[in-house]
Parts: structure tokens; sequence; C-alpha cells
């Protein structure tokens, strides 16, 4: 059927999809995969078609519902690729196209089943599909992990695409670190300046030096500065969680200088004092609170020790106090 | 046989055009409409309206017409060939809707109007122009053409003496295209069950050898396709097939033109009398036949045309040589689609054949196929498809009830790419899914004749033209029909549905057209539809005053009428659909469905609707706000509150109210849901808020966008949508003392604040509180485990009881938080100074989750049986 975005002269994804549809039923038959490279330029078009119309049909105020016919398209490719055979080698292509498909238009949900029957077939080893497209691929799966707060897998999966990338792509590399960085940091790796200047990645140089400062005034500064750009690339809520972790660090610091200037009574960090650090940071909070987040520190992991709750003493342990995380999430 | 071959070669030829042509109609539209002021028959026709003379315009206009060189209409300029059709349709239906309004100054009004756009058209010599005006000419001739010879079957009309042999001839052959809109004469029975094979080659055949016979069946098929717009919604799409028919047939239209003019010549003032003196007789003798027809809807424009038709057919000469050469070209192109078929759709075709029983089905079968392949081509799908796993054509089981109507059907279904997609609808009952496949199979030999499938593009043009503007105002602008397609369609397919299931009888058609035009008037009413409507007669009471307008005046009548008419028939609708006509429910005109209530009481139980709203039982708006207010001022419990809301939202949503009373209504549910922890109740009313938000409806925005975040922050838990949630705040509402509680409250939860949590707690706005107070328990018991193992050696009952936001009970707060202590496990201690302290390193492993006391087996304890007696 002709679609209104015919009366732009592009191509519509239906007859696109119409031709698309033609040549798939073609290369199921063919038991070598000779047309893959054309396979993929029908999938690819279609989906970059489908993103056209799709924006035109906003501009034109109607309901942009092409991009979501692309989906379920590739999807039929897919299924025609993800078969047993040579042709596998294509799938993840189709499943990266997938992935730009349900990420542009938020059902990141459906990348499960894409997932599940990559990662599940035990007839074709990961490594043996193309480099580009595997690096695509753990970009977006670990991009997936960190909505999920699976800080660990989405650290081995973005670090996966961060190491096979092309080395000359550097918009490429931005994008991997993007979400890398976040993640990294909430696993308590902190990325040199040089690094996020490389990559113009600045909007996290404050929050950077807050972790190494515990200055947790500089990070709700930086979150709110930013607050738009990173709720858009979806590392806010991340970001928002190296909270404890300025904490933690704060706490370390008035540890240091109290076994300077008081070794012997380095380990008990009197709450008043917590509290009035954090009043010359600018942040008024009540006893209650201070003690609060210390206890929640300690149930953390962040710190060890205890709260003495009767003389209001926040008591380290005096082996290893401030434990690494060590690629632990909070 | 070559004649019915050469229809189906047409399809290659206008299919690659389908697409231009409907702008070009637009824009043509849009050209003459304004010049129609300009135009010297201006004055003419406002003097016709006041002397009640119709037929003044319709002779200027023929006047014009001989001023251009008929052999300029060229066939083979696609252009003006395939407007004229479109154009054509618009005109008519202009009429046929004024008429039904009753008012015949109507018609001539209308008529008028395209006259004089024909008439600048022509003198500007313009190749497509003239082609449109020629067919308004045409139509209007024909009209009473037709009518001479399709009433002398049944009736023996005296006018029909004036027809010649040849028209004879061409009544049978053509007599399948008007049954529908004739009571079926006992002679129609076998055309029927012969149209399949045999009908269509006749009617072509006389077209090519002799121009005379030609311009008979021509003059004969138009009025059949406008006869059915008149009556019966499958005229709609039977229009298409008499396109094709008409196509040929241009030429000779022109040479009607010319002798018009003739014996018009100079003095138009003379032959418009001359010409209402023949209307008016004419008037009288049709009028008995049309009650018949369709009652309710008088025909005036059609018997005035009549008096043109006895000089049309004295005028047949040798404009032949135009169309001879088109069936020539035709006919090639047919072979080369035959020989093009793909080895797969021969197999298709076969599968398909070998499954009919007797020939008749055959023949239907075939024609089916043949339908399939030329819709094939004119897609451009003919070698893309897969013919090995297309389904097989539904086999046509009762032939005789598949009337000429089924062609209507079929090209109401043409539009969608494949005949069957309708079918999909798993709403859709059974039984009926039958009555359009059986449909279906016929379609072809009605169309046989005709290029059904290159025209594709035309019929929604006829589709949506006639449709819309039958319903709307005459004056419909044109530009919003490609908007409405899709809806118009619908309408054409539901509607020849209702008339293929009965049309063996008088009433039994009159009952289709109320349908039809039920159907019709709904979609008329639909809010937008009616905005226009209003918009456009506003337009027209600008101009009321002038009497030199007075066409317009008489339009602006038309349509007050019009809209007046339609209300008794919208109430007709809710019978309609319970008759169980074979429309899918997603096919259903849901505007149909619009009731207004007539119900005057306040309390109204909540009842699920299982059938179409019955107005009697529907509040209307004023209603509604009471009922609100009662409901809000109302001591009973949630039970019922909730029933008498749920009961309101319906009366509004079957009455397609939305406006701040709706948004009202859902927020003080979602209010009371909150209150009572209905959190599945909050939840629809939340989804419908948001909608009704960015809708623009007016409300507590940011109240509920604060409940918003809080709901997904604290209930669903989900990163993502959190992360949409608060990406979609505006600067504005971050700034609102709701949303910044509720973002501070997801800071607390983030970092596990308890402490922060709870002050939030107590101090929440609005019904934020209430929100949280789902949350209450999980976050207590996250804190009391994350202070036994924080905590040593002991921690005061009273301060966790004052942290986790225990209520002060009397003086001693802590007790019921000894309580709920005590309920998860923890292990208690009195210290030296007799407080209550909690042993944390021994609780640390002790602590649980006890279940929830009040869990009842349903999930939801406000469905407690007390509940349900106290709501009796």
């Amino acid at each position: 059927t002709p679609t209104p975005s015919a009366a732009s002269g592009t191509p519509t994804p239906p007859s696109r999809r119409l031709l698309g549809s033609a040549f798939l039923q073609e290369f199921r038959n063919w038991e070598t995969p000779w047309a893959m490279e054309a396979m993929h330029m029908v999938a690819l078009e279609i989906r970059l078609l489908a993103e056209k119309a799709d924006r035109e049909l906003v501009m034109s105020g109607k309901n942009p519902d092409k991009l979501q016919a692309a989906g379920s398209f590739l999807m039929k490719v897919f299924g025609a690729l993800a078969v047993k055979g040579p042709k596998r080698v294509g799938a993840l292509y189709v499943t990266c196209q997938l992935f730009k498909i349900y990420f542009r238009l938020g059902t990141v949900n459906l990348c499960r089943s894409v997932i599940r029957s990559i990662e599940t077939a035990r007839n074709f080893d990961f490594e043996d599909f193309p480099v580009k497209d595997k690096v695509t691929y753990m970009y977006y799966t670990g991009r997936l992990e960190v909505f999920n707060e699976n800080f660990l897998v989405a650290d081995q999966k973005l670090t996966y695409a961060l190491m096979h990338c092309n080395p000359q792509s550097e918009s490429n590399l931005r994008k991997i670190l993007k979400f890398l960085i976040p993640v990294k940091l909430s696993i308590g790796v902190l990325p040199r300046r040089t690094l996020l200047e490389k990559y113009n990645l600045l909007e996290y140089a404050d929050i950077v030096t807050s972790l190494r400062r515990g200055d947790l005034r500089l990070l709700k500064q930086a979150l709110d500065r930013h607050e738009d750009q990173l709720l858009k690339c979806g590392v806010y809520l991340v970001l928002e969680k190296l909270e404890l972790q300025v904490y933690r660090r704060l706490v370390k610091k008035i540890h240091i200088i109290q076994r300077e200037k008081e070794p012997s009574k380095a380990h008990q960090i009197k709450l008043e004092v917590l509290v009035k650090t954090l009043q010359w940071l600018g942040i008024t909070m009540d006893v209650d609170e201070v003690e609060c987040i210390m206890a929640c520190l300690i149930y953390k992991n962040l710190i060890k020790g205890y709260f003495a709750h009767k003389s209001k003493v926040l008591v380290l342990s005096k082996q290893d106090p401030f434990p690494k995380l060590n690629g632990k999430p909070v | 046989m070559g004649l019915t071959n050469a229809s189906h070669s047409h399809v290659p030829y206008s299919s690659s055009l389908q697409h231009g042509y409907n702008p070009a109609e637009y824009a043509n539209y849009y050209y003459n409409y304004p010049q129609a002021t300009n135009s010297c028959s201006v004055q003419q026709g406002g003097a016709n309206q006041h002397s009640g003379a119709a037929y003044q315009p319709l002779t200027s206009f023929q006047n014009s017409g001989s001023y251009v060189d008929p052999t300029s209409n060229t066939y083979y300029n696609a252009g003006g060939h395939q407007t004229a059709p479109g154009y054509a349709t618009t005109n008519y239906y202009y009429q046929t809707d004024t008429r039904n309004d009753g008012s015949s100054g109507n018609n001539y009004a209308q008529s008028y109007q395209n006259y004089p756009s024909s008439d600048t058209n022509a003198a500007q010599s313009s190749s497509t122009v003239p082609a449109n005006s020629f067919s308004y000419q045409q139509q209007y001739n024909q009209w009473p053409y037709y009518y001479n010879h399709s009433v002398p079957t049944p009736a023996g009309n005296p006018v029909a003496g004036s027809s010649n042999i040849d028209n004879t001839v061409v009544n049978t052959t053509s007599g399948y295209s008007y049954p529908s809109t004739e009571p079926p004469p006992p002679g129609t029975t076998p055309w029927k069950s012969n149209s399949s094979a045999s009908v269509a080659p006749p009617v072509q055949a006389p077209s090519v050898p002799e121009p005379q016979n030609q311009y008979v069946q021509q003059a004969q098929l138009t009025p059949g396709f406008q006869n059915q717009y008149a009556y019966q919604a499958p005229g709609v799409p039977m229009s298409q097939n008499y396109y094709a028919n008409q196509a040929p047939a241009y030429p000779q239209n022109n040479m009607n033109v010319n002798q018009v003019p003739l014996n018009n010549h100079g003095d138009q003032q003379k032959s418009g009398s001359l010409t209402t003196g023949i209307f008016s007789s004419e008037n009288k003798t049709q009028i008995p036949t049309i009650p018949r027809i369709a009652p309710g809807f008088s025909m005036v424009i059609p018997k005035s045309e009549k008096k043109t038709v006895g000089a049309d057919l004295a005028k047949k000469p040798a404009y032949v040589s135009v169309s001879v050469p088109k069936n020539d070209v035709k006919a090639v192109q047919h072979g080369s689609d035959a020989r093009s078929l793909p080895f797969s759709l021969r197999n298709y075709a076969t599968r398909n054949l070998s499954r009919c029983k007797d020939e008749a089905q055959r023949a239907a079968c075939q024609s089916m196929i043949q339908q399939i392949t030329s819709k094939a081509i004119s897609n451009g799908t003919l070698l893309t498809k897969n013919w090995d796993t297309e389904p097989l054509i539904p086999l046509p089981e009762n032939l005789l009830t598949m009337t000429e109507t089924s062609s209507a059907n079929n090209s109401s279904s043409l539009p969608n790419s494949t005949p069957r997609r309708r079918l999909k609808s798993r709403w859709e009952p059974v039984p009926e899914e039958k009555v359009t496949e059986k449909v279906e199979p016929l379609a072809k030999p009605l169309m046989n004749g005709n290029t059904h499938n290159n025209l594709k593009a035309q019929n929604r043009m006829g589709d949506s033209w006639n449709l819309g503007k039958s319903l709307q105002s005459p004056h419909a602008p044109s530009n919003k029909i490609t908007h409405r397609l899709s809806k118009k369609q619908k309408m054409g397919s539901y509607s020849s549905v209702v008339q293929n299931g009965d049309n063996s009888s008088d009433s039994d058609k009159e009952k289709d057209l109320t349908k039809y035009y039920a159907n019709a008037s709904a979609l008329a009413n639909s809010p937008e539809e009616k905005k226009r409507r209003e918009h456009r007669s506003k337009r027209f009471e600008k101009s009321k005053d002038s009497s030199s307008k007075s066409r317009n005046s008489a339009v602006n009548k038309g349509a007050v009428a019009h809209i007046h008419t339609r209300r008794p028939i919208s109430a007709l609708v809710t019978g309609s659909y319970k008759d169980g006509s074979s429309l899918a429910v997603e096919d259903m005109d849901w505007d149909a469905l619009t009731v207004k209530g007539t119900c005057q009481e306040i309390e109204k139980r909540y009842l699920r609707l299982t059938s179409a709203p019955d107005p009697s039982t529907v509040r209307p708006e004023h209603v509604l706000e009471k009922a609100l207010s009662m409901v809000e001022t109302s001591q009973k419990n949630y039970l019922y509150k909730c029933d008498q809301l749920k009961s309101i939202r319906q009366d509004l949503t079957v009455q397609r109210i939305q406006n701040e009373l709706t948004v009202k209504v859902y927020e003080t549910h979602a209010r009371l849901a909150l209150q009572a922890g209905d959190l599945a109740e909050f939840n629809q009313c939340q989804s419908q808020l948001k909608r009704l938000y960015r809708e623009g409806n007016n409300g507590c925005y940011f109240e509920f966008s604060a409940y918003n975040l809080l709901c997904v922050m604290l209930h669903s838990n989900n990163k993502r949508d959190l992360l949409s949630s608060m990406a979609s705040l505006s600067k504005e509402a971050k700034q609102d003392g709701a949303v910044k509680h509720a973002l501070a409250v997801h800071a607390a939860v983030s970092s596990g604040n308890y402490v922060i949590f709870f002050k939030l707690y107590k101090q929440g706005p609005n019904l934020n509180s209430c929100l949280m107070d789902l949350y209450v328990e999980r976050m207590r018991f996250e804190a009391i485990k994350c202070m036994s193992r924080s905590y040593r050696p002991t921690v005061p009952v009273g301060y966790v009881a004052q942290v986790l936001g225990f209520l002060p009970n009397g003086d001693d707060r802590s007790e019921e938080c000894e309580i709920w202590l005590k309920a998860h496990g923890a292990v208690l201690s009195v210290d030296n100074g007799g407080e209550l302290q909690i042993d944390t390193k021994a609780s640390s492993s002790t602590l649980f989750m006890p279940e929830p006391e009040n869990a009842v087996a349903h999930g939801d304890a406000s469905l407690a049986v007390n509940d349900f007696f106290a709501r009796t």
C-alpha cells in the first residue's frame, strides 16, 4: 500500500520491505551465504529509510510507525540468518541493526529474545562473528546491562567493545567510553583527565574530581549541570549512586587527618565532626541523617567498622577500614 | 472475448499513473472552485434558483463545452481521463447530498457551481480540464438516459419509447449494473447467475465495432453508478467499474456536448426555460418510482437531466474512432501479461480452480484469480509475492446471494493489498466472515469488462469523495480526503457487506439504506468532522446575506438540514450493529457508536458494557458533573465511590467527552484509589491522565507527575521507566513542590537513606505519602537490616521508632515499633537504664520479612467479603 511519505519522493519502507521480503525469500533458499552483503545492505537500508520516514511523519504530525515495522521485518531477516550453517555469520549484523531500532524506539526489552538466541547457541562460537559486529553487539548489550545496573557484566561487555573497536574511529570509542566510564566509576575505577579530554567527555570531569576529593558539593553541582544530558543517555542513575562513594572518600580523608593528629584515636570519628564537615561543604544535614549515611556505608561494605549510637561515634576497623571496591559494585 | 481481455490489459496502463492523480484532482477541484464566482453563469444560476429552474446552469455549461474541440479530449491523455471520473463523482455527489436534504433548490445551486468552473476551464482550453467538464456533462446526460432504459423493464416508463434498438441490447447486458438500484425485476435474477462469465464481454463488445452502441452503453452504465451512489452504500465501489466503462466513451460525450449546444445554440436563457419545462414534467413522472427505490430521498436531479437525453440520443455520430485504438492497445497489453505470469502463480490458480465444485464457482474463482493477478501486477508484487503460500480463494458457496453488489464489496476491499486482510480480526465473528468471503469471488465477473485494478487509486478517490461529500456539506474541502481515506474505505466495505446480506426486497433495501446512512451520518458526526462542518457553514453564513451569492445560502441551508437529518439516523446505528453486521471490530467506525446520553439519574452502577451503549442509560455531561460532586461528598466507602466513578468514566468514554471534566473525574478517582491503596485502579487512571494531559487538557499536571515518579521508582522499580519519567519533566515541573518531593524521595531511596525517606514521608504534599505508604514496609525492613548490621552493640527502640516514622501512641511511640520489630524477628533487650534496645548482633541473623497478615487469596485485601456485602 502506498504511504503518505510517498509524496516526498523517497521510496517508502513498505515498498522496500516488499523488495526486502522478496529478497529474503530467495535468500532463504540459497544454500551458501554468497549474498550476505546484499542482505545486510537491505537490512541497513530498510532501517535508515524507516528512520527517515518516521522523521517525516513526525514533522507532518502523523504517527511514526515505520521504524517499528522495519523492526519486525528485520526480525524475519534475523530468523533467516540465525540458523545452523554458514549463514549464521551474518546474523550478528542484523542483530545490531535490531538493537539500533529498539534503542531508538525505546523498546529495549525486545532485545532480550535476540540476545538469547545469539548467546545460547552452542553450535556457533561468538568469536567467529565478524569483529565489527561483535563490537557493536557488545556495546549495545553493555548498555542494556547499565540499565539493569549490572555493572560487572556491563563493564566486561563495554571493555570488550573498547578493546576490539577500531582505534581509528574515535567517535565509536567515545560512544563506548560514555557508558564505560560511569560503569567503571561505580566499581571504583577512576579515569585520567587526559582520557576525558581526548574523547571530549568532560561532563564526567567534575564527577571524577568529586570522587577524588570527597567533595559532595561538587558532585551535586555536576549532576545538576548535566542532568538533562545524563538522563537522556541513561547514566544519571548510575552517577547518582556515586554519592556514597564520595561520602566514603570524605570519611577517609577525615580519618587520614585524624591519624596525623592523634594516631591513637584515629579510628574513632565523631559524628559531630562529620556534620561539621558537611556544613562546611554547604550541605546541611542533621545528626540523624548523617548517622544514617554512616550506617549505610557500613551496611554496604564501603566502610569496615560499626556505629556506636550511644556515643554517636563511628568506629572504624583497625584493619583496612576502607576496603577497595576491586571491581565490586556498591 | 478480446474485450474482456482488453479490460485486464488496462491494468499496467493506468496502474503506474494511479498515484499522481489524486493530487491532480484536488488541485483541479480547488482550481475550479474559486473560479465559479467569476464565471458568467453565476448570475444565471442565481436567477435560476429564484425561479426554481434548475437547468439553466446545465445548458450554459453545455454551450461552453461546445467551444472546445471534442477531438482534443483524447483518451490517451491519461491525466484527463482519470481526473474526469473523479470529478464527475464529486459533483454528482454534491447533488445526492442536497437531494437528501430534500431541498431541490440546493441541487441547482450545486450543479450550477460546477458549471462555471468548467466554463472557465474550457475557455482556457487546457487539455485536462475540458475532460472534466465533459464528464459532468456526461453524467448529467446519462442519468435520464439510464432511467429510460432501466425503468421500462419493470415499470414500463413512457420515456423508454425513445430508446433505439441498441438500447435493448445494452439493457440486457448492463442489467447487472442496475438491479442494485432498481427493485430487482423478474428478469434480473438470471443475469446474476450468468454474470460471472457472460455478462461482461457483451457490455464492451458493442463498444468496439459500433460507436452508437457504445454510447448507449455508456449512458446506461454511468447512471447505474450514479444510482448506486444515491441509494446504496455499495454504489461507492461500483462506481469504479463504471469509470472504466466510461473511459472509452469520453469522445462520445464530447459529441453530446456539441450537440446540446447545437440545440441551444446562442440563447441560453431560452434553453434554460425549455429545460425547466421538461424537467417539471418529468419530475411528475419520476416521483412515484423514487420512493420505492429509496424512500426518504427525493430524486430531483436525475429527472431534470432527462431533457437532455433526447438530444443526446439523436447525436451519436462518429466518435468511435478514438475508442477503438484503445481497445487494441489493451488487447496487446493483455497478451504480454499472460505470458509473464510466473509459474507459481499458475499453480496457485490451478489449486484454486481444482477446489471448485461446479461451473459457476469455477467461473467466479477464475475471475477472482484474474483479479488478484492484475492487482499483483499493478502493485508490482506479481513476481515478488509468494504464490505458493498465498491463501486460497474462499469458495463461493452460494452464488445466488452474490449479486452485483459484490463488485462493490470487491472494489472496496481492493485498496487493501490483499482482499483477505480484513479477516485477520480476531474479534470478528466467524460466521460473518463468510459473507465477505462469499462476496469476493463474484466480484470479478462484474468487473470483467472493467479496469478495476488500474482504477484502484481512483477507486479510493471515488470512495472518499462520495462518502465524504455525501456526508458533509457540499463544499467540503477536498484536501482532507487523504487523511480520511482509510475510514472511508471501511465505510464502503461495511455498507457493501450490509447490502450484500439482503437485497431481495425493497424493504430490505430500505433497511440497507438506512444503515448506510446511519453509518455515514455517524461518521459525519465525529468531532473533527463537526468542526470542519461548522467551520464551513460559518464561512457561508458570512455571505448568506448577499443575494448575489444565493447559491451559497442554499448550500448552507442544505448543510444545516443535513446535520439535522443525521441526528435521528445516528441512533439507528446501534441497531444496525446489533443486527450482526460483518464488520470487524477494527474496521468499525467507533464514531458511529458515540452516543448522546439522556439519562438524568445521578447515581448509576457500573456495568461493563457488552453491547452498544443505550443512550437512555448514559448520562449527559451536566448530569455527570453532578454525579462527580455527589461522589466527592459521599460518605460511603471506597468501593461504592469506585463503582460510581467507573460508571462516570464509562459514560464519558461512550460519549467521547474528553475535557476538563474527564480530567477531573480521573483525578478524583486516582486520588481516591491512592487513599484506598488501590494501585491497580490508580494505574488505570494515571495512564488515562497521562494521555489527557498530553492532549492538552488542563489538570493537576504537576501533582500527577509526582505520583507518576513515585509510582515508577517505588513500585515498578524499572530504571528505564524512571529515567524517561525524569527526563520528561520540564524545568517548571522540577520547581513544583510535589515533584521536588518526589525527586527527593528518589534520592533517599537510591542511597538507602531511611531517615530522609521517613522525614519526607511525614511531610509529603498531596497524596505523595499515600504512594510512599506502599513502600514503607519495605523501607523499614531494609532500614532495620542496615541498622542491625552497622550499629553495635545496641540501638534503642525509641530511636528506631523515631527515624522509621512510627506514629507516637500516647507518650510512648515505641510501642507500635516494638510490635513491628518483634514481628520481623528482631531481638530486643532491656538495658541498665530500663530502655528497650535492639540487640543488633543477634538481630542481624534473625530478621525476616513476615507474610503480610492481611493477605487474601485473590491478592486484593480491599475486596474483603464484608466490603462486598456492604456494597449493596
